[in-house]
């Protein structure tokens, strides 16, 4: 399993169009999980309503954790979108 | 039969793959939500056949079980219990909300949870013992007729008993066994121990008593208790939950009730119940004091619901028996009478005021009953609840008292208030006034102070706005259901929509609306899974569709200026029921399109799917 954490920037947070981009660019890569954490919370990024749920906002950390398939270029993939999107 | 949650959660863990297996778990309203780390090791048939799935599916990753509402959470706590597993998800965030929340708001929060569900039972019990026993007073000779003591019966018995129901609805908020909460309630007020309402006819002394270990317990019933049986309940449901998990399965079902049900009764006998009696005296001696000066009776009319709140008001019996045996008149009745009719006016308040239909419908009876003298239905069921029509009773409560103390109002007899008293009164015009004062405080007060829901940022402009949509016609189909339009406009296709993210259907199949209403309506019969903190979007799920309702593009840099919302996450909605409103010069003003978003977010994962108006 490979994790990172990421510190959201962007200003609205993971609302609904980034949870959407979010969630195309995760459908991606089939074969892997990645699992997103908020505190306690974790959801699979794939389910967009749970994403949406969690209503991360700007400043908040989260993990991002890939399992499954090639999950050093996976992680780096979603990181470089996290930074490029949020 | 009931479902046994904890062998249903055991079963499903037991063809999961083990502990590692399990990623994550999480439930919505239906459905028990697995994290699977490795599907392969899952025992699908198995699973499908375990007594109490009604059938699963895997979903984006999501293992789901489909096992019904009202049942999943239950078993999704055993499920937590049996694997070990800490709740990861939506629970969780609310279980830290809740514990986030003061201790004692949590406190003044379980009476009314406590209540809620039974109402049904106690609100028209109350209003017919109200009038039951209101009669007799103005025509004697019906409370001699067998049908006065049938209908006192009937209406009675919901609270001479009401520790059983008080018991059984904190069973369920405690999560402890229903059944044992009623055996603990069934108890508190068994016919061998003398009953509370009249153990004040005993001479100090005379009571008989239990010697346990060294504890000398009264053999004294708890009717008309509401705070102790809560007390009770709650430790019954510890020790219950506590020996679920270190009794060994075999002997579970035999051993953990029984312990359960014997330690209660012997803390609630030996320690709850003696430090209810000391304060009950407190009380007693405390309340005789005030009631004999000015401003003693101001504060007790003020004070007075709190003390029903506690179940200690049975007692005040012994005051006015006292009283009478006295001086020949009950000066107590005044001060009782105040607080009482003040509490009928804040819920009068409070039923004239509000605009849900379902507090509307408990609030009006209630405050009837209160009128004539029974006054819980009122207090737990609306003016507690909502804690400021509550608090105005007290001043009105206050403010009736001075003036009945005032002019010295009494009566020669006990046991009643309100309405019923005014035949006993010793100047019934003064008597009228003091009630016209409490209730009018009261009513005054409330209307202005109470606000339903949220207070709403300077009141908008009264515009006559229907509550439901009334028919709509249905935008988007699939194999699961149907959407209905939820907002009144101009349909669009999903291609027009005037944002590339909405239009592409990246985030599902949908349409858009270009609205002429400024409220979103519920789209079908289901569940609102979330309300977005900038209340422009709406998310709601029923039989596997999920939903998403998003009015106007890049609302979201509105953080919520122009935007309400009438509902909550997790709560259950009617086709047709308003959710949101939003105000579309605000939206045009702020420079965005208002255009109303309608997204069937998981359309990849469900057939047939058809959007726009049907040809």
């Amino acid at each position: 399993m490979k994790s990172f954490e990421y510190t959201i920037t962007d200003p609205v947070g993971i609302h609904a169009r980034p949870a959407g981009l979010l969630v195309k660019k995760i459908k991606e890569f089939a074969g892997s999980t990645v699992t997103i954490e908020k505190g306690d919370e974790a959801v699979n990024a794939l389910k967009l309503m749970a994403l949406m749920k969690m209503g991360i906002k700007q400043g908040d950390a989260i993990t991002v954790k890939v399992e499954g398939g090639d999950e050093d270029a996976v992680a780096a993939a979603v990181e470089e979108f996290l930074k490029a999107n949020l | 039969m009931a479902l046994d949650y904890r062998k249903c959660a055991e079963e499903i863990y037991s063809h999961l793959g083990g502990k590692e297996n399990i990623v994550s778990a999480a439930h919505c309203a239906t459905r028990l939500r697995l994290v699977i780390a490795d599907n392969s090791k899952l025992d699908i048939e198995a699973l499908e056949n375990v007594d109490g799935v009604k059938g699963l599916f895997d979903s984006n990753g999501q293992l789901q079980l489909i096992i019904g509402t009202g049942t999943v959470n239950k078993v999704y706590d055993e499920f937590l219990a049996v694997t070990g597993l800490t709740a990861a998800t939506k629970a969780d965030v609310k279980a830290a909300a809740a514990s986030r929340m003061p201790l004692w708001k949590k406190i003044l929060k379980t009476p009314g949870d406590v209540f809620v569900p039974i109402l049904p039972a106690i609100v028209a019990a109350g209003l017919m013992m109200g009038l039951v026993e209101a009669i007799p007073k103005f025509w004697p000779a019906f409370g001699a007729s067998d049908w006065y003591s049938f209908l006192d019966l009937v209406a009675n018995t919901a609270f001479a008993l009401l520790p059983v129901l008080v018991a059984i609805s904190a069973a369920r908020v405690f999560g402890g066994n229903i059944f044992l909460g009623a055996v603990i309630g069934l108890m508190m007020v068994h016919p061998a121990l003398i009953n509370a309402w009249t153990v004040g006819n005993y001479a100090a002394g005379t009571i008989p008593t239990w010697k346990l270990f060294f504890f000398n317990v009264q053999q004294v019933g708890y009717q008309g208790h509401v705070i102790p049986v809560i007390l009770a309940v709650l430790l019954m449901s510890t020790v219950e939950k506590w020996l679920h998990k270190k009794v060994p399965e075999m002997i579970d079902l035999f051993v953990t009730p029984l312990c359960t049900v014997q330690i209660t009764s012997f803390i609630t006998f030996t320690i709850i119940g003696p430090i209810f009696s000391v304060l009950e005296n407190w009380v007693l001696t405390g309340a005789k004091w005030l009631a004999g000066s000015l401003p003693g009776a101001t504060v007790m009319g003020a004070i007075y619901p709190l003390t029903v709140v506690m179940g200690l008001h049975h007692m005040y019996n012994v005051i006015e028996a006292g009283m009478i045996s006295q001086t020949g008149l009950n000066t107590w009745m005044p001060i009782a009478s105040a607080a009482n009719f003040a509490q009928f006016g804040a819920c009068l308040a409070v039923a004239l005021k509000v605009k849900n239909q379902k507090t509307k419908s408990v609030a009006l009876p209630s405050s009837l009953s209160a009128s004539l003298g029974i006054t819980e239905p009122a207090i737990f069921g609306i003016n507690f609840r909502f804690m400021k029509p509550f608090i105005c009773g007290m001043i009105g409560g206050a403010v009736g008292s001075l003036f009945g103390a005032l002019f010295k109002l009494g009566a020669p007899v006990y046991g009643v208030t309100g309405i019923p008293a005014i035949p006993a009164v010793n100047n019934v015009p003064l008597y009228l006034v003091e009630l016209l004062i409490s209730a009018g405080v009261a009513f005054a007060l409330t209307s202005v102070i109470w606000k339903e829901d949220a207070p709403k940022e300077a009141a908008p402009a009264p515009v006559e706005e229907p509550e439901e949509a009334g028919p709509m016609p249905s935008v988007i189909r699939c194999a699961a259901g149907e959407l209905l339009q939820p907002c009144k406009g101009i349909v669009i296709p999903q291609e027009e929509i005037p944002d590339d993210t909405f239009a592409e259907g990246i985030l599902g199949q949908g349409i858009g609306i270009k609205p002429s209403e400024g409220i979103v309506y519920a789209p079908f019969d289901g569940m609102v899974t979330s309300v977005f903190d900038t209340k422009h979007a709406i998310t709601l799920e029923k039989d596997g569709m999920e939903v998403l309702i998003h009015v106007g593009i890049n609302t979201v840099n509105m953080n919520g200026e122009g935007f309400e919302a009438f509902v909550e996450d997790d709560t259950e909605v009617k086709a047709g029921q308003k959710l949101l409103r939003f105000d579309t010069d605000a939206i045009h003003k702020a420079g965005y399109d208002d255009t109303v978003v309608v997204l069937l977010t998981n359309s990849d994962d469900m057939e047939d799917v058809e959007c726009g108006l049907k040809a």
